[in-house]
């Protein structure tokens, strides 16, 4: 009877903790992380964001919202995009601990891995039970933006994707249509490949030219490389011979590649080399370009959404609401370029309040608020964001929008992540600017592969081989 | 023989500070006793002084014979490898090369430029001073401002530049300033030109001012040509200065970073790339702190030689 009356004591007690278990867990993980950073309330932790219309999240929304919730003041720290690793990498060198959270490009979480700079996130994210709501965010993000050698290092939170923005006014004029389809044999539609681009670019810019040409596009340096190694892998190009690494980027395709991208700016507006985000921006905006391809936030301005917020009142305003449609870029792969993940810095002095921000920020709760800020420019990176009926009520064209960022994320090539990138980037970068000023894309691209291949010398063929190879095997590194 | 630099003693001190018999106590004259205030004095300012220019280069020196890069803190000495990697960095010596155009072109364009300046300030004229203040305004101006602002200037689609030459040719003139190689060099130029000629006019508005009028009323006198009088009164005159401003803009332009970051960032590729625009890509965004380090060293050996041939050739030093 006693023993009895023990096993039913000990499973009471068993089945009390499991209830009170699983109600601790019934709650979501920005609400758990809510709760536990109360802990440190007073406390101030240091973000590192991407300077302009980027931090303005933490500075209006995300930041005062998390010191109400919690008493923690969070001080954003603004730095320019190009200057982001060095600060990151110089603070982490310097032992400072001057930053606690991070905002890192995908990307160069391996570098800055390797080099100690960032927290494993692992144990926080099993203590303060994050794992399941990882799962939520969108397969490609989270299968390639998140971990270096199977450890967390950060939470991707921007969905970043190319996509092509076209005139849907300017397709589905019939007379475009018919003098279009006699001249080339094929329907005029969003190009599935870069001849088709070239070919419907040229037509409109011969009708519309100088009130609008056929396409524009940014061509500063610094993102055009993006576009580069996303046309030369949708091509068929691979960026190094996988048993020598010796670099393969000057090959046919990426002569091929770098030819056609300077003679398309026969066709765009006049000075497109130099063409910024903005200025691309603004000629698309006010009806200057019919095609254009660019990052998410282009389609929400274009729709004019949140043209009425004092902190777009630079964003010219939309002379084509309702008349764009969405689409992959030629190839149909298009580049995840750059986007963000949030990491905590090893050198913090306040972790655990680090780690609950960033848990907080990526949560499901929230980031479906943040990424519906009309000022800020983080996209849609978790499945139910695609599908979310407040964002889909936006604007009537905003189904088709997320269909396309959500095809995007799925079909997106990543941006090339080894050991120091940012080294073989630069060579891309100065490849860019290069081909601007007329030099011959052969030439260039044998420049950028002995700069490649030097690159890989002082990294260690055999050290850098290894990373390359597990980057390859990614299912977005190269098309399938 | 009688030291005659030795005061006679001082009746009221005690004969022991007297150097009386039997004392080894060497009392200070006045002259080794302001020595040594003056010393004490102007010590706490040389040893900071020594603090922040002579420990970075001998913790420069140092890191540049170790390995320190990105991924690697290795501070075991490596020997001259990266001295030895100097020699076959192309872009190094290339970034020399670019350093020394815009050198060997603006040093020049501002003396004579400022030179023609001064003379023309030389007299007295209604607004003199009002002039002379508005023709400073550039030199004030922070140099990445005036390269960024000159990018705008140069726009091909909405700056001024452009317009004002279409007007003038009576035809558009879409000309890309910081993307054609034929036109980026100039732009850098104009724009180092347009900052700094100023400066030099303002120094050699004041060496001007200071030329021996009697001198020059002479040569008038005698019926000496302006080009006599020049080489022969005011130059002689002025060199001293004109040197000293030669030197400082040459070494600025050889440290040239700020005005090429806003205009080009040393596009395009590397065509307008200086020394320090490298080395602050080498340093700064892929962290090869050792081979910055070397490239410093290199940089600070040529500088030193051109800077003692220069005084040298000046006769400043003696």
């Amino acid at each position: 009877m006693r023993r009895l009356h023990k096993l039913i004591l000990i499973a009471s007690a068993a089945a009390v903790a499991a209830v009170y278990t699983s109600a601790a867990f019934a709650e979501s993980a920005a609400e758990r992380a809510v709760k536990e950073a109360q802990k440190y309330k007073g406390t101030t932790i240091n973000i590192v964001w991407e300077a302009g219309l980027q931090s303005l999240d933490p500075l209006n929304f995300s930041g005062p919202k998390w010191e109400q919730l919690t008493g923690i003041h969070v001080n954003v720290v603004e730095v320019p995009a190009g200057e982001m690793f060095t600060k990151i990498l110089q603070d982490y060198r310097g032992g400072a601990g001057g930053y606690d959270a991070l905002n890192v490009v995908p990307s160069w979480m391996p570098d800055l891995a390797a080099a100690g700079a960032l927290e494993v996130l692992d144990p926080y994210v099993d203590k303060y039970g994050y794992r399941e709501e990882l799962q939520d965010i969108a397969p490609t993000y989270r299968d390639n933006q998140m971990t270096v050698d199977g450890k967390i290092y950060g939470f991707p939170d921007d969905g970043d994707v190319f996509v092509l923005y076209y005139r849907k006014d300017i397709f589905d004029d019939q007379a475009n249509k018919d003098a279009f389809k006699t001249k080339f044999g094929y329907e005029l539609a969003p190009p599935k490949t870069w001849k088709q681009f070239e070919e419907i670019g040229q037509f409109l810019t011969d009708k519309y030219a100088p009130k609008m040409y056929g396409a524009s596009f940014f061509r500063n340096p610094d993102y055009t490389q993006f576009m580069f190694q996303e046309r030369f892998r949708n091509e068929g190009g691979k960026f190094f011979d996988a048993d020598t690494m010796k670099a393969t980027v000057n090959s046919d395709i990426g002569v091929k590649v770098l030819t056609q991208m300077r003679d398309e700016n026969k066709f765009m507006p006049p000075g497109v080399e130099t063409f910024g985000f903005v200025e691309n921006l603004a000629a698309f905006l006010s009806g200057q370009s019919a095609m254009t391809i660019s990052w998410p936030p282009y389609g929400r301005w274009a729709a004019g959404y949140g043209q009425d917020e004092k902190a777009l009142n630079w964003v010219p305003k939309s002379q084509i609401a309702g008349k764009v449609g969405y689409a992959l870029p030629p190839g149909g792969h298009p580049e995840l370029a750059l986007g963000f993940a949030l990491s905590v810095s090893s050198t913090s002095k306040h972790k655990d309040a680090a780690y609950l921000f960033i848990q907080w920020l990526n949560s499901k709760d929230v980031s479906i608020e943040r990424v519906q800020l009309p000022y800020a420019l983080r996209d849609p990176f978790r499945v139910e964001h695609y599908t979310s009926a407040e964002y889909l009520s936006r604007w009537p064209d905003a189904k088709d929008y997320l269909a396309t960022l959500k095809l995007g994320s799925e079909t997106g090539l990543l941006d090339l992540s080894i050991i120091q990138t940012d080294k073989y980037e630069e060579a891309l970068r100065q490849a860019i600017s290069a081909l601007w000023s007329g030099e011959d894309p052969k030439s260039i691209l044998d420049k950028v592969a002995a700069s490649w291949d030097a690159t890989t010398q002082q990294v260690g063929i055999e050290k850098q081989k290894k990373v390359y190879q597990s980057w390859a095997a990614k299912s977005g590194a190269y098309p399938k | 023989m009688f030291n005659q630099s030795r005061k006679p003693p001082n009746a009221a001190l005690p004969l022991a500070a007297r150097g009386g018999v039997g004392t080894s106590i060497t009392i200070p004259t006045r002259k080794q006793a302001e020595r040594r205030f003056k010393y004490a004095v102007i010590a706490p300012a040389i040893l900071v002084l020594l603090l922040i220019g002579l420990f970075p280069l001998v913790y420069s020196l140092v890191v540049s014979f170790q390995s320190i890069t990105m991924m690697a803190q290795d501070t075991s000495f490596q020997g001259l490898a990266n001295y030895a990697r100097l020699l076959s960095d192309v872009r190094l010596w290339k970034a020399l090369g670019h350093t020394a155009v815009f050198t060997a072109v603006a040093l020049p364009a501002e003396l004579i430029l400022g030179l023609a300046m001064a003379y023309l300030f030389l007299e007295k004229m209604p607004g003199r001073q009002i002039f002379i203040a508005l023709l400073l305004l550039p030199t004030v101006l922070s140099p990445i401002v005036a390269g960024a602002t000159w990018r705008l200037l140069f726009d091909n689609r909405y700056g001024p530049i452009n317009q004002i030459i279409s007007w003038i040719a009576g035809a558009p003139a879409p000309i890309i300033w910081i993307v054609n190689p034929k036109t980026v060099y100039p732009a850098i130029l104009i724009c180092e030109i347009w900052q700094w000629t100023p400066f030099m006019f303002l120094i050699l508005l004041a060496a001007l001012s200071s030329v021996d009028k009697s001198q020059l009323e002479a040569a008038d006198l005698d019926g000496a040509p302006w080009r006599m009088t020049f080489f022969s009164i005011v130059l002689p005159a002025i060199w001293p200065v004109m040197a000293i401003a030669i030197l400082i803009r040459g070494l600025d332009l050889i440290r040239l970073f700020d005005i090429v970051w806003g205009l080009t960032q040393g596009g395009p590729g590397t065509m307008t790339e200086t020394i320090s625009i490298y080395t602050y890509a080498l340093g700064f965004k892929q962290f090869e702190t050792s081979y910055t380090a070397a490239i410093a060293f290199l940089v600070i050996a040529m500088l030193t030689i051109i800077v003692t041939w220069a005084l040298k050739r000046m006769e400043i030093a003696r």
